[in-house]
């Protein structure tokens, strides 16, 4: 095949006995041959160089090693990076880029190409970490990872409060101080693991995913205590980042102070300037919270109470003409009702306002006891630190529905009450018809009385009571 | 908390909130009034309760994926100041 191309350059030696060539130091070579001659001198004489230029053609392989062309104003150098030391760059190279590259000069045989084997590369300028910062910054931008469309809120009240930082720093210190100080009795579960060194990015990576799938956890906060941009590195980290974004739960990142900014608090769905802050963030809610219900409960309170006054003065009306006056025993009914639903009430804000004064405590075993102490407490109300809304509640509620449903009921006959009776709901009545009775203690066995349905009335005797 | 017609703690909040506003305008029948109180009562209980009946605890969870009670040194009972 290559006989053709041979030819014109080449006598054969055969024909011409008066020219011997030197054989002797004739040497050919295969192209292989001379190639890896070429090779072995160029490795060991560049075995290790330094080599300062701008990065182009910067290309990844699938394979993971880097391609890539170093230059200068005049020339050019083929450089390659295997991925195992590529693992070790804090930043990516790019094109554009200026480096200084150590390795050494090897050759492509295929190719017969010369070329840098990089081993370590080092930017130029800006410090490797500002740029792997600056890098993986834009690139998680440019995908959407920060947008304010993707920030969730808060969870109102976090069942459980995941934690994934080091067991050693102060970090979850902090975190649990402000927790027990607000928050008496958080459930909080933590996730151990390294925030700094070789490993730690990946450790927290797992840590967000695994932390996340543990039932009832409504809440990951992550992060650590102050420290150099060395330290925060793992923060930098895309597997944090990445793992962060996939996070299924809001995620409060708090890494450092106020001043550091990584990329975990980009991704994270609330930035907490410190771990302190972060755990304020999740127990804050909860005060809010307690406020707002607090003062639902007020309002649904004294709407009923206006309610059931006004019906009673309307009572009060058609009473005095003697005309519906079925609308009493009703009445009576729907306010024994209220009463009681409001004690129900009253017992939920009791139990909230114990956890915060002792006081209370007493209080409320004072209420509980009977309806005389009850009567008692009312009258000490105002000597007892007590809250607005429970004051309210127990006086003017009481008093005013009881005394005036109490005595237009007490004044009228029986007639056939609507609503609640039809429901299946009856009025039990002493021998005069004078009062509903309401407490076994007020009728003995032998006594007459008078039972009033939706529909018709019973005469009966109490054979016992209980 | 076994009332099954409440969801969660945030959908109590904002029914509760519908139920306090729908009694302040009025216009109910005595029945319809009741029923929403008796609803406001039980949705304020809920709420309460959920405040309330978080477990103090603190665990740790391991590799495994098991959660263990946290060392005593973490559990941030000693004073603060």
């Amino acid at each position: 095949m290559s006989d053709l191309f041979d030819l014109p350059f080449e006598d054969d030696p055969r024909e011409s006995d008066e020219a011997p060539q030197p054989v002797a130091s004739r040497r050919v070579y295969s192209v292989t041959e001379l190639t890896i001659r070429v090779r072995d001198q160029l490795e060991e004489q560049f075995f290790e160089v330094w080599v300062e230029g701008e990065i182009s053609n910067c290309r990844l392989w699938n394979t993971g090693h880097l391609y890539f062309t170093l230059k200068d104003s005049s020339s050019q150098l083929k450089g390659l990076m295997f991925r195992s030391a590529l693992r070790y760059l804090k930043f990516k190279p790019a094109d554009g880029l200026r480096v200084v590259a150590r390795g050494k000069i090897s050759v492509y045989e295929p190719k017969g190409e010369y070329q840098l084997v990089c081993e370590h590369m080092e930017p130029q300028g800006l410090g490797a970490l500002q740029l792997a910062f600056d890098q993986l910054k834009k690139r998680l931008q440019a995908e959407g990872l920060f947008d304010t469309a993707r920030k969730r809120p808060l969870p109102a009240l976090p069942r459980k409060i995941g934690v994934v930082t080091s067991l050693d720093g102060a970090a979850i210190r902090d975190i649990i101080k402000v927790l027990r100080r607000r928050y008496a009795n958080a459930h909080v579960v933590i996730r151990p693991t390294r925030v700094q060194g070789d490993g730690a990015a990946a450790e927290i990576a797992d840590g967000v995913r695994a932390i996340a799938r543990v039932p009832e956890v409504d809440v990951v906060i992550v992060g650590r205590g102050g420290g150099s941009i060395e330290d925060l590195w793992a923060f930098n980290q895309e597997p944090v980042a990445r793992a962060i974004a996939a996070c299924p739960l809001p995620v409060i990142a708090a890494v450092g102070h106020e001043s550091d900014v990584t990329i975990a608090d980009l991704v994270a769905d609330v930035r907490a300037p410190t771990p302190s802050a972060a755990a304020e963030l999740v127990v804050a809610r909860k005060d809010e919270f307690v406020s707002r219900i607090d003062r639902l409960t007020d309002r649904l309170v004294s709407t009923a109470r206006g309610r059931v006054q006004r019906l009673s003065r309307r009572v009060h009306e058609l009473s005095g003409r003697r005309a519906m006056a079925g609308y009493t025993a009703r009445l009576a009914m729907t306010e024994r009702r209220a009463d009681e639903l409001t004690r129900a009430i009253a017992d939920a804000i009791r139990s909230t306002l114990a956890v915060r004064d002792r006081q209370l405590r007493i209080l409320e075993r004072r209420l509980d006891a009977s309806n005389a102490s009850r009567r008692l407490a009312r009258d000490r109300t105002r000597l007892v630190t007590a809250d607005g809304a429970l004051h309210r509640l127990i006086t003017v509620h009481s008093h005013q529905a009881k005394m005036k449903l109490g005595q237009a009921a007490g004044r009228l006959e029986t007639l056939s009450p609507l609503g609640v009776l039809a429901r299946g709901y009856s009025v039990c009545w002493n021998d005069e018809r004078t009062r509903a009775i309401r407490d076994s203690a007020d009728v003995a066995p032998g006594d007459t009385v008078h039972v009033t349905l939706s529909r018709g009335a019973i005469a009966a005797k109490v054979s016992r009571t209980e | 908390m076994s009332d099954t017609s409440i969801k969660d703690f945030e959908a109590a909040i904002a029914e509760l909130e519908t139920v306090v506003k729908k009694l302040e305008e009025g216009d109910l029948s005595l029945e319809q009034s009741l029923a929403l109180y008796e609803r406001g009562v039980t949705l304020s209980k809920f709420c309460h309760a959920r405040l309330e009946d978080a477990e103090r605890r603190i665990e740790l969870l391991n590799e495994r994926g098991q959660l263990k009670p946290a060392p005593a040194g973490l559990s941030g009972d000693e004073p603060d100041r």
